[in-house]
């Protein structure tokens, strides 16, 4: 009983501690608010992120560069009108213990970056009618308040891919690797191969693309493991990835390969070894949808934006700056494809295909697109497949695609 | 150099013991006054945020309490459910995966019975957990008493089974797997059907879900099953000592089969309260309350009102540090955690202190 009331008495006395701070802080408080009245607008912006908000490279670290910059283009201050919960598992109970949290904070809109927030996003947008959720990666929507966003990744790994194609045949090595995260079980990851692949069979149609999938979407070892292993078992001489780290470029660097990165340039990490590397501008959207909601009703959010699904038109993907290891005619080409697909004149999955040349010239050509097990599933002079096919159901390699075991 | 050695204290006072875990804890928040300093907070209307969890200037401060309470009752009946086994020093550290089993358990009854009216549904939930995760706490209790096992390392063991066993069933798509969502083409956990959902009663704007009320009653229970029955006597003799238990004519074998059985069960039966609170399961769904309850049966020396003061206590750091990182952009959630982290550490050490008082070998020589 004694331990009881000890307990009990610290209790007491932290409570007061804490109220005491309370009140004796409260005056100073207010007149500090008023003084940061001189922001631009009391809007509010929340962010839930999957890894930490301090961090230097990666999946989150992409977002928050994002949402940063698009609010200093709109004139917003990061340090008081941007709220964050970082470090959130995909729990629903997590989730929405954070979005309590952030409403209550007085957000206008939250961002939420990882697909297994989806149906605590979902049930939110239906208690908080006042607030606009927008969920990356996600499928669920509704017509008011809640809408879901993602960018045509695709694309860029097909521009990245015409330079790793160009590079197999300066160097005489038809065996390309990839790491990646996942293989078919997730669209996200057998669209960004697929389309890799293509890009690079549209300069070198012998290429084969050997998929090493290391089941996670991050592990540093696992990924330099995978690196070795295509480079010293299926001898290939660029090495592509979708995974978190730098560790597959840094890998190429040391055994004197090529690379495309992902996320971020890494010709910063493998000066020697990069080519180019597909890239996210993920404050074209944020700026977008935060001008949107601050200028409009929380209702009227998606009867505006919609779902979101960016491209090289509106910027929302590219690819790094070309290195000097990527062969002069890329460049030409990288550029053809790019303002192809930007004018909407052609698109990476559809019943044409491009073909580059060595000075860099192309030529298209009606093909089928063929999975490879020898499944067509667009046929030659088709129209391109459905966007929610990219995202969402596509669960097939092309033909040219091996995944290792 | 002389040797140092440690001596327990005895006779500690009531007012000793406040004075040291008020200067731990005052010694751990200057500690963490000087870390938010060199980021340009103002320590003091951080502390205040955090220990309001967040409630000041709140737009929806009832859903500052429910959040709290989520955290609260799995932390609170662990804890309670650990500090059975440990009361007869059997060191079960097998919380994270008893509650994940428990959680698996409840979403398969979930799924497959939810054509049976809401309460039953819970109650069978519920039930399924609690035998599922006594069986295997049952099991780790056999081997100790049979072959005479480590059950530390067991019961750490089946955490990371447990923990494989989940992932595998939140990565694998495939056609029996009826945990995952159908609607989804990456694999995803399906919500529970309604009457799965655990319910609750409005009290002014707080949603009390009736797991709260559970969890206090079986709080209760506890205190007078440990106080007042038979069970309860031999579990505290067969703590004290096996010898003696066994003198008195006491089957201990039986005693801390049953008893481990217990407390295995209570953590499953937490995590299929969670289960049906979130109306879903994940991989993080014990949120560490596995470890979590262990600190918290320790820093109350396992006794049962205290366990529910330190959970609460426990609980109210950990949602008021995530409430008040989340209004400083520059605080992030490791920041959140290693100030948690200083805190607990400085309670412990005063803990220590309390307890043992250091002396040089000669001094003890003397005595």
């Amino acid at each position: 009983m004694k331990r009881f009331v000890s307990l009990l008495l610290s209790l007491v006395m932290i409570m007061a501690v804490g109220f005491c701070f309370g009140a004796c802080s409260s005056d100073s408080d207010e007149t500090e608010s008023a003084g940061e009245g001189g922001a631009s607008s009391d809007f509010t912006v929340g962010a839930i992120y999957i890894n930490s908000q301090n961090d230097t490279a990666g999946y989150t670290y992409a977002h928050h560069k994002g949402i940063t910059t698009a609010m200093q283009d709109l004139g917003l201050d990061v340090d008081s009108q941007l709220k964050i919960v970082d470090n959130i598992p995909e729990d629903y109970d997590q989730v929405m213990s954070a979005i309590d949290q952030l409403a209550g904070q007085g957000c206008d809109i939250i961002f939420g970056i990882s697909f297994g927030y989806l149906d605590a996003f979902n049930d939110a947008a239906a208690e908080y009618p006042d607030i606009v959720f927008s969920h990356a990666t996600g499928y669920l929507s509704n017509d008011s308040n809640f809408n879901n966003y993602f960018g045509r990744i695709y694309q860029a790994r097909y521009l990245a891919g015409i330079a790793a194609g160009y590079k197999s045949v300066e160097i005489g090595n038809n065996n390309i690797g990839y790491v990646s995260a996942w293989g078919t079980e997730y669209a996200e990851t057998c669209s960004g191969i697929n389309a890799f692949a293509l890009g690079v069979q549209s300069v070198n149609p012998d290429a084969v693309v050997h998929v090493k999938q290391i089941s996670t979407w991050g592990d540093e070892a696992l990924e330099r493991q995978a690196a070795e292993v295509l480079v010293d078992t299926y001898g290939c001489g660029v090495i592509a990835q979708h995974c978190d780290s730098a560790q597959p470029q840094i890998v190429a660097a040391e055994k004197g390969v090529f690379g495309c990165g992902y996320n971020s340039d890494m010709a910063e990490q493998a000066p020697d070894a990069h080519l180019t590397a597909p890239v996210w501008n993920w404050n074209v959207y944020y700026q977008y949808a935060i001008e949107t909601a601050m200028n409009n009703d929380a209702a009227d959010f998606v009867s505006i934006v919609g779902n979101y699904y960016g491209g090289l038109a509106e910027g929302m993907v590219d690819i790094s700056p070309l290195t000097a290891n990527v062969p002069e005619a890329a460049a030409k080409a990288i550029e053809t494809a790019r303002t192809m697909m930007a004018n909407d004149q052609w698109d990476v999955f559809s019943g044409v295909k491009l073909q580059f040349f060595e000075d860099g010239e192309v030529l298209d050509v009606e093909a089928a697109l063929v999975t490879n097990d020898g499944t067509e599933i667009i046929a030659a002079g088709g129209q391109p497949i459905d966007d929610s096919v990219i995202q969402g159901s596509m669960n097939y390699y092309v033909a040219g695609v091996v995944a290792e075991s | 150099m002389k040797g140092f050695h440690l001596v327990r204290r005895t006779n500690v006072k009531l007012w000793q013991r406040i004075l040291f875990y008020v200067i731990g804890i005052l010694v751990s928040l200057v500690i963490g006054a000087i870390l938010l300093s060199t980021l340009d907070i103002d320590p003091i209307k951080y502390y205040r945020q955090m220990m309001t969890i967040g409630l000041i200037e709140n737009k929806y401060p009832e859903k500052a309490i429910e959040g709290l309470l989520k955290i609260f009752v799995p932390l609170l009946i662990v804890s309670l459910a650990l500090s059975l086994s440990y009361r007869m020093k059997f060191w079960n550290v097998g919380g994270e995966g008893e509650f994940i089993v428990g959680a698996i358990i409840a979403a398969v009854i979930a799924f497959k019975c939810s054509s049976l009216p809401g309460p039953l549904v819970i109650l069978l939930m519920s039930l399924a957990a609690f035998i599922a995760s006594g069986l295997i706490g049952l099991a780790v209790a056999f081997l100790k008493v049979k072959f005479n096992t480590n059950e530390t390392l067991v019961t750490l063991m089946i955490n990371y089974i447990a923990l494989y066993v989940i992932t595998y069933i939140a990565d694998t798509k495939k056609s029996w797997n009826f945990f995952l969502d159908k609607e989804s083409a990456r694999p995803k956990f399906a919500k529970f059907p309604d009457p799965a959902k655990m319910p609750g009663i409005k009290i002014g704007n707080v949603n009390l879900l009736y797991s709260v009320i559970i969890a206090l009653a079986l709080g209760v229970i506890i205190y007078f099953y440990l106080k007042s029955t038979k069970q309860g006597y031999e579990i505290s003799v067969v703590g004290d000592s096996t010898d003696t238990a066994r003198y008195a004519g006491m089957n201990v074998g039986r005693i801390v089969m049953r008893t481990v059985f217990l407390s295995a069960a209570l953590v499953g039966m937490a995590g299929a309260f969670s289960a049906s609170t979130a109306a879903t399961i994940s991989t993080s769904i014990t949120n560490n309350v596995g470890w979590t309850g262990v600190i918290v049966a320790w820093l109350s020396k396992l006794s049962t009102p205290g366990i529910a003061v330190v959970s609460l206590l426990i609980s109210v750091l950990q949602y008021g540090c995530q409430a008040a990182s989340v209004s400083y952009g520059s605080v992030d959630h490791n920041f959140a955690d290693l100030l948690q982290g200083v805190i607990l550490f400085s309670v412990l050490v005063a803990d220590f202190a309390l307890n043992f008082r250091i002396v040089r070998r000669k001094e003890a020589d003397n005595v």
